[in-house]
């Protein structure tokens, strides 16, 4: 029984005697030695080759994947199509954080016909760890982040990939990595840093201080920088392209300067979102319903629409159909966002469309989201979903330069925002006075946007005066615990180093 | 005797068989010599036996062999006239390497053991029964055919209370015996025969009984039978399996075997069962038997479908998942086979660790052509209602959350503001589940052979429709057949076997238990005026509630066939030593459709939606091929049977699915090619090898100790190069100890006792196909990004995965009492599975949920199975049997060393189930709050205690006890057979509702026992206040994960009850049919229960419960 299990040479060598010993005694013995030589070939065979398999073809092994331009290229696109192809309404990927955090904050409304025990917990800040919401955005966020990560390491593995191709990969996948890590962080505060793919490693960390994870986020993004294109490129990575759908440089950049800022870095946040808008060959600021037009002059990193016959997730989950709100149209603008608008600010008007309920009296008027306008079926694509855009580089630079205590230059940086919305220049009295002026134009300029919103409520200190208002207006009650997330039940349970967030 | 039998109809076939079975004619030959005795027979193709029992008739001599020597069915022709017995025997056995023995009213056949010429002939005891018709003392031996003394024997004279049992050597004396006085002659485990007393001394040979404990049993690679098996089987045999009108043969198992534990998870036809044999072995990971039909493995995973794989419309669960073995013919099966201890499934080394299930199909039987039909019909229906709130308690909770919650009547709430009509009051349950299903199914076979050559071909055809509204069906046509062939010289074998089934299951896309138990009692009404559904628009023309019937209208047809074949080739070399091949091959694909139509959309959504047809096909197609060796022979003083085998199989899978869309209306969904768009979504290419070599050794020393050992070497690509192959073994004994002579003279009532034990290993390779290969799957999207694909890591991988092992030890008691007539069987097991293959959970910052990887944790599972068979009554016109079994299964943790490192710290502790779920401690409603509490982990309590740390209470949810009681009497003519099934144990119950109480979102209707809920403060109550705009729904969700969520789910179902009436031949045959039995079953008629829910079984309220099935039916040979 202990089986002939490798075919060795030296062992066909011995069949073959095996084989002539047995054509001799065949003729004495006949039909006994027949059998028993049959018997025999059969359990010789019985050797590894018969469970050996080759990878599916429906798959791709990771020699392979980084053996070549196209499929290692194919990493980070996979990662832009998931972006890109979230539905809003289901919670988790990156690109639905407009949504989760613009009910969790003081954007949205949650339509009381909806019983989505998880939109319900974000709604009225209710997160437990049992809850599954808890999880979303933890779990996607971190595994975008272990793609990442085994591209880098296939990547430096990598020896016949071009090196053109290798370096923007690299650029690529640390500049996600960075905005992956910057919104885990910004959600749920503390963060394990995985930089590896191995679970052994990843699953049993504990959670590093925040100044660490912006450290990582920091070099990560300064890698890029050497490593990202300066142009635009298309799918060769080689050849430039009008399509702004790959991070470069410039996107780097951005997320810098607002790292910088995050970090209250304000001299380097300056100097970053400077570069940017000094670029102007590149980027300019649009008119107010040109900036979310695909390959607009605004926008330093865009998503391509991949889903069928439509254009942004974005404007099919905010616009309101004509029969109104419902589980699938479930949230519409809060009055808190409504009146923060000043008069004549013309984004009041060609930023919020509004629906209006005539089935009830007195009728009701429901404002929602109308950046992004294209929300039918088979119209032409000519929004693409705006993750970076020069609007922001301004006011990070007032900002940056409202706490460096540059306050003309930042009322100046703001005029740029407020010119085009018809409002006037803000006459900084005190610094505080310009900070708040800008975290107001922030709100009306970046409302449902990125999480732009909830986390600049934290970052100003601002959440809890805010949200103990608004939150028992939406059923729930407020505690500073809520402004982050739980840690989810799983990584509790299955990493005993994990601490959990306050609260919870 | 003339026996004439050739070609004529059918009937009157028949009408000859029968005139052979009844007619008695003796012919008084006197021969000088024994075997002189002249003989007329004249026999086409009757069993062997009937030939003896005409010899018995014309000579007096009453033949006796054993069981294993002669086979007495085989079928033999023969035609002779006035021919001295010893010559026919002489053309009967003379080549089967036989002889036999004269006695004085005896023939003993038996193995010839010397020279074939050898006839050892005993002069008759001379007849002085006309000489002294005086009473006169009679002494007598009694042996088996073999001539070994019977000790214990009973011998009583007929008619009177006189009698004497023999002694140790067989033999008795009885005094005053009158001469020509007949004397009955018995003992268990052999028939008993009645001999006429014809001088002073008496020889009489008893043949063995063919009883329960000698039947014929299936194992891995061969058969055996209870008496001599070393291991722990169970058998369920066509005629239980036929009682039952079931559409999976495995749910007619259930209660039947001890350590099986099969739950059906809907009452829906074709969905998914769940089989465990003796307890969970492994913590997460496949816990499926092997499953092997005539042989040939079969698949435990159902194949890929729609329904599982994507979600359909609005994120909606599907309800498809279906077994395999629903895809085989019920009908087709003449037994199942439950191999539980390693003794008998270690030989399948690494995939029988959760045990093996060995299903042999109809064999074809030689004789007269027998053409046989069965047909039933019959109705199902949802055995249960659940008992929900009425309208004014519906309402009465609705507006008391608003009050509660200080809220007014919005304007979205649709059942209180006057867009639902607030006075219809409907039973949603009577509405959407509350129909009849119909059931029908009819079998029909045609068999017959001749002694070389014998054949089977059947066919079934079976429907069942559903409970809910609308055309949907399951229905399945099948064709089987068998033919096997040996050669004249016996040698070569050959052995076909085959069954094909189509199945076309038409269901709708969602289970409709849902809301028929929870919409609103108010609701609207289905359907508007001219046909169409209702949405009850408001003014915007948005739907107010979700229409359930928008699920009968997307479509789910499923259809598969399914294509299981093997062959085997066998050819004797020299008598004992044969070689063998097997061979098979297996074939289920599948194709789904679900098509949504635009009338499946809610009106508002249309704008914003397509008809999209989704189209999957599957494949799986598996080859094996088996050669063995085997040799049987006597070795020494026993007999030894030892095969040596290997294993060739590979299966390979793949489906892909395509996604098609723009259709320019709903009546083009069913074709593909309307579509305008279509999209591949996914595809799977999987491919599966596993090769092995197998031995086993079994030497059975006198019939009373055997000894069997197996082995097994296993390689599997599912693993890494440095860990595919793996070596599995077992050791087994057993100890017939009712046949030492100490025993067998001293306790008279003990008839057979047997102590077995076996220990051994066997392994798991159930994981999914290249877990330990790193691979990237392609991102789906409908276009291109950039002109580029995308690609995404597909999961953790781990190159050092490597086999589980079970150590099954087992310890059997089986005895038989009173002549067998009550069996007891005792087993005691203890399986330990280690090295854990598993989906080890990882928390999310690894980026995935868990990876596939080997932990030393060791999990065993032990257990009491205990069963007894019993005759209670047996006489002429009244048979009464018992069988009873219990399981009391046990599990536990055994070991995990550093536990406190993985991430299973939490959730399992050693020395403790790993069944236990932790759930937080209920304490009751807050008198203040009307809030549910809880204790924390400090003992404090909490309204909102953490998930786990405060989950300080651990349920256990796998069944304390299981078992089985069944009852068969059998009076006359009429049968009846009911079997009760009983399962202890504890699940999550609807005591606090089914969702929030006081919700509403279309639906919202609650159980009862929420009217018991908290209305004020300081009342007392378990249940909270009602909430209607789920601000706790917190609470609610603790609760329901409480241990009060948790409540008793033991039951006691007449699982099935069975009455039959065989008509009198005389009156059958007057309609030109034999054999004719009417009958009528039913199935899942009582259950007993404290469950709340819907269906103990299911454990579930939200999923259609298994039917309670009624049919009425016949069966008849033409």
């Amino acid at each position: 029984m202990n089986a002939n299990i490798n075919c060795s040479d030296e062992r066909l060598d011995h069949l073959i005697t095996l084989l002539k010993h047995f054509a001799i005694t065949l003729r004495q013995y006949g039909i006994i030695t027949l059998a028993t030589f049959m018997i025999t070939v059969i359990f010789l065979c019985s050797c590894s080759k018969f469970v050996e398999v080759e990878a599916p073809k429906t798959s791709i092994n990771q020699e392979n994947v980084f053996s070549n331009d196209a499929t290692a290229t194919a990493i980070l696109t996979g990662i832009y199509i998931k972006m890109s192809g979230r539905n809003l309404s289901s919670i988790g990927g990156i690109s639905t954080i407009p949504f989760v955090t613009g009910l969790s904050g003081d954007e949205l409304i949650l339509y009381n016909n909806v019983n989505n025990p998880i939109y319900i917990a974000y709604y009225q800040n209710s997160l437990t760890t049992s809850n599954v919401g808890a999880q979303d955005y933890w779990n996607e966020l971190y595994k975008t982040i272990y793609t990442c990560n085994s591209a880098i390491e296939g990547l430096d593995k990598a020896t016949s990939i071009s090196p053109i191709v290798k370096k923007q990969l690299l650029g690529e996948s640390k500049f996600i990595r960075a905005l992956n890590f910057f919104y885990l962080l910004n959600l749920y505060g503390d963060l394990p840093i995985t930089r590896t793919t191995d679970y052994s490693i990843n699953g049993t960390l504990n959670r590093s201080p925040k100044s660490q994870v912006y450290e990582l986020i920091i070099q990560d993004l300064l890698d890029a920088l050497n490593l990202l294109t300066d142009n635009y490129v298309d799918n060769s990575l080689v050849n430039p392209t009008s399509e702004r759908v790959r991070p470069n440089v410039w996107a780097a950049k951005a997320l810098l300067a607002r790292v910088y800022l995050y970090n209250k870095n304000y001299v380097e946040a300056e100097n970053m979102a400077s570069q940017v808008i000094n670029n102007t060959a590149l980027y300019h600021l649009n008119a107010l319903n040109e900036i979310f037009l695909k390959n607009s002059a605004e926008a330093i990193w865009q998503l391509q629409p991949v889903n069928n016959d439509f254009n942004t997730e974005d404007a099919r989950f905010f616009i309101i159909p004509q029969t109104g709100l419902s589980d699938q149209w479930p949230v519409y603008l809060s009055q808190q966002l409504l009146s923060s608008f000043e008069t004549g600010d013309r984004r009041k008007t060609q930023w919020l469309g509004f629906f209006v309920d005539t089935t009830i009296t007195p009728h009701k008027t429901y404002y929602y989201p109308f950046k992004y306008k294209v929300s039918e079926r088979y119209e032409p694509v000519t929004e693409y979903a705006t993750v970076l855009r020069l609007g922001e580089q301004y006011l990070i630079r007032a900002e940056a330069r409202a706490q460096l205590g540059k306050l003309t230059e930042a009322a100046d940086d703001l005029y740029s925002i407020r010119e085009r919305a018809g409002l006037g220049k803000v006459i900084p009295s005190s610094q505080l006075a310009m900070l708040e002026a800008i975290l107001h134009e922030r709100q009306v300029e970046l409302f449902t946007e990125w999480g732009h919103r909830w986390l600049d409520l934290k970052r100003f200190k601002k959440v809890d005066e805010v949200m103990t208002i608004v939150t028992p207006l939406k059923g729930g009650v407020w505690s500073t615990n809520w402004q982050l997330y739980p840690i989810p039940e799983a990584d509790m349970r299955f990493n005993p180093n994990i601490i959990q967030n306050p609260g919870y | 005797m003339f026996i004439y039998l050739q070609r004529c109809p059918i009937l009157l076939r028949f009408l000859v068989v029968l005139f052979f079975l009844h007619t008695v004619f003796i012919a008084s030959v006197k021969a000088t010599q024994a075997g002189e005795e002249k003989v007329t027979i004249v026999a086409k193709n009757v069993p062997l036996r009937d030939v003896f029992k005409s010899i018995t008739k014309q000579t007096g001599y009453h033949l006796f062999y054993s069981p294993e020597v002669v086979n007495v069915l085989e079928r033999v022709s023969l035609e002779v006239k006035q021919q001295p017995v010893d010559d026919v025997l002489q053309s009967l056995l003379g080549n089967k390497n036989l002889t036999w023995v004269y006695n004085e009213d005896a023939i003993a056949i038996r193995v010839k053991e010397k020279s074939p010429d050898e006839k050892k002939r005993i002069d008759r005891i001379e007849d002085d029964s006309i000489t002294n018709p005086l009473p006169q003392t009679v002494t007598g031996k009694v042996t088996d055919a073999n001539g070994n003394a019977i000790p214990g024997a009973t011998v009583m004279v007929k008619g009177t209370r006189e009698g004497a049992t023999a002694d140790a050597e067989g033999k008795f004396t009885l005094h005053n015996v009158k001469n020509r006085s007949v004397l009955v002659i018995s003992s268990i485990g052999y028939e008993a025969r009645e001999l006429t007393v014809k001088g002073k001394s008496i020889l009489a040979q008893l043949n063995m009984d063919v009883q329960a404990l000698d039947e014929t049993v299936v194992i891995a690679y061969g058969t055996t039978s209870q008496r001599l098996s070393t291991g722990n089987i169970a058998t369920v045999k066509a005629e239980e399996i036929e009682r039952q009108p079931v559409n999976n043969p495995l749910l007619a198992l259930q209660g039947r075997v001890p350590g099986l534990f099969i739950q059906q998870s809907t009452g829906l036809p074709g969905t998914a069962v769940r089989v465990q044999v003796q307890g969970q072995n492994s913590i997460l990971n496949g816990n499926d038997p092997l499953y092997v039909i005539d042989g040939v493995p079969y698949s435990s995973q159902s194949l890929p479908n729609l329904g599982a794989i994507l979600a359909p419309p609005n994120g909606q669960s599907a309800i498809v998942g279906n077994n395999p073995l629903g895809f085989i013919n019920p009908a087709d099966i003449e037994s199942i086979t439950v191999l539980k201890d390693a003794d008998a499934t270690s030989i399948y080394g690494s995939r029988a660790a959760n045990g093996a299930i060995l299903i042999t199909t109809k064999k074809g039987k030689a004789g007269d052509t027998r053409v046989s039909i069965n047909m039933q019909k019959g109705w199902g229906k949802v055995p249960r209602k659940l008992d929900l709130l009425n309208r004014d308690q519906y309402l009465e909770m609705r507006h008391e959350a608003l009050r509660n919650d200080s809220k007014t009547i919005s304007p979205t709430d649709y059942d209180l503001n006057g867009t639902w009509d607030t006075l219809r009051s409907t039973d949603w349950q009577k509405e959407l589940i509350g129909k009849a299903a119909a059931y029908f199914d009819v079998q029909a076979s045609v068999s017959g052979g001749n002694d070389n050559t014998q054949y089977l071909i059947g066919s079934g055809f079976h429907r069942e429709t559903t409970v809910f509204p609308g055309d949907f069906s399951d229905q399945k046509g099948s064709v089987h057949f068998n033919i096997n062939n040996k050669s004249k010289n016996q040698k070569f074998k050959v052995q076909l076997s085959g069954s094909y089934l189509i199945d076309n299951n038409h269901l709708p896309n969602q289970d409709l238990t849902s809301y028929a138990v929870q919409l609103a009692p108010v609701a609207p009404k289905l359907y508007l005026p001219d046909g169409t559904l209702n949405w009850q628009t408001d003014g915007n023309g948005k739907a107010t509630w979700e229409n359930p019937l928008r699920y009968t209208l997307t479509k789910y047809h499923n259809k598969t066939t399914n294509l299981t074949s093997n062959g085997m080739l066998s050819y004797t070399i020299i008598p004992g030593l044969d070689i063998s091949t097997s061979m098979g091959y297996t074939n289920m694909q599948s194709s789904d459709k679900q098509l949504t139509g635009m009338n499946y959309y809610r009106p508002e959504d249309r704008p914003f939606n397509i008809p999209i047809g989704v189209y999957g096909s599957y494949n799986i197609n598996s080859w094996i091929v088996e050669p063995q060796i085997n040799l049987k022979r006597q070795f020494g003083p026993g007999r030894i049977d030892a095969l040596l085998g290997s294993t060739i199989q590979q299966t390979n899978s793949n489906s892909q699915q395509l996604i098609g869309g723009g259709f320019a209306n709903d009546l083009l969904l069913e074709d593909i090619k309307s579509a305008s768009i279509l999209i591949v979504s996914s595809t799977l290419d999987q491919i599966y090898k596993y090769n092995a070599l197998f031995g086993r050794l079994n030497y059975n020393l006198f019939d009373k100790y055997i000894v069997n050992l197996a082995a097994r070497r296993d390689g599997s690509s599912r693993f890494g190069p440095e860990n595919r192959f793996h070596n599995f073994y077992s050791v087994a004994g057993a100890w017939i100890f009712s046949k030492e002579n100490f025993l067998k003279n001293n306790v008279s009532f003990l008839s057979f006792g047997k102590v077995r034990a076996s220990y051994g290993t066997t392994g798991s390779d159930q994981i999914q196909d290249y877990r330990y290969i790193n691979l990237y799957n392609k991102v789906n999207s409908d276009l291109a990004y950039l002109g580029g694909t995308g690609l995404e890591p597909a999961s953790l991988y781990n190159p050092y995965l490597q086999w589980e092992e079970t150590r099954k030890l087992q310890l059997g008691l089986d005895i038989g009492l009173l002549g067998d007539r009550i069996l007891l069987n005792t087993n005691y097991i203890r399986n330990r599975s280690s090295n854990q293959l598993l989906d080890y959970p990882l928390p999310g910052t690894t980026g995935f949920n868990g990876i596939a990887r080997n932990l030393p944790a060791t999990v065993e599972n032990s257990a009491w199975e205990f069963t007894v068979n019993t005759v209670n009554t047996k006489s002429r016109n009244l048979t009464w049997s018992m069988n009873f079994n219990i399981t009391l299964p046990k599990n536990k943790l055994h070991a995990f060393p550093n536990i406190e490192q993985t991430s299973y710290a939490s959730s399992y502790i050693v020395g403790e189930p790993i069944t236990f779920i932790n759930r937080f401690h209920f304490l009751g409603v807050d008198k203040t709050t009307g809030l549910y509490i809880f204790e924390n982990r400090k003992g404090d309590q909490t309204s909102s205690p953490s998930k786990p740390d405060d989950q300080i209470v651990r349920i256990n949810t796998s069944p304390k006890f299981y078992g089985g009681l069944q009852n068969s009497f059998t009076y006359k003519r009429f049968n009846l057979t009911f079997l009760l099934q009983f399962v202890k144990q504890r699940a999550q119950d609807i005591d606090f509702g089914i969702s929030l109480p006081g919700a509403f979102f279309s639906l919202g209707n609650q159980p009862i026992t929420v009217v018991k809920r908290w209305k004020q403060v300081n009342d007392n109550s378990n249940i909270q206040r009602y909430n209607s705009d789920y601000s706790r729904n917190t609470p609610y969700f603790n609760a329901v994960d409480s241990d009060m969520g948790y409540g008793d789910a033991s039951f006691i179902r007449l699982k099935n009850l069975s009455l039959s009436y065989q008509l009198a031949e005389t009156l059958s045959r007057q309609i030109r049919l034999n054999n004719l039995r009417i009958y009528a079953q039913a199935q899942n008629i009582l259950t007993f229960t404290n469950y709340k829910g819907l269906d103990p079984e299911t454990r579930s309220s939200l999923t259609l419960p298994s039917l309670r099935v009624f049919t009425v039916g016949f069966q008849a040979n033409l």
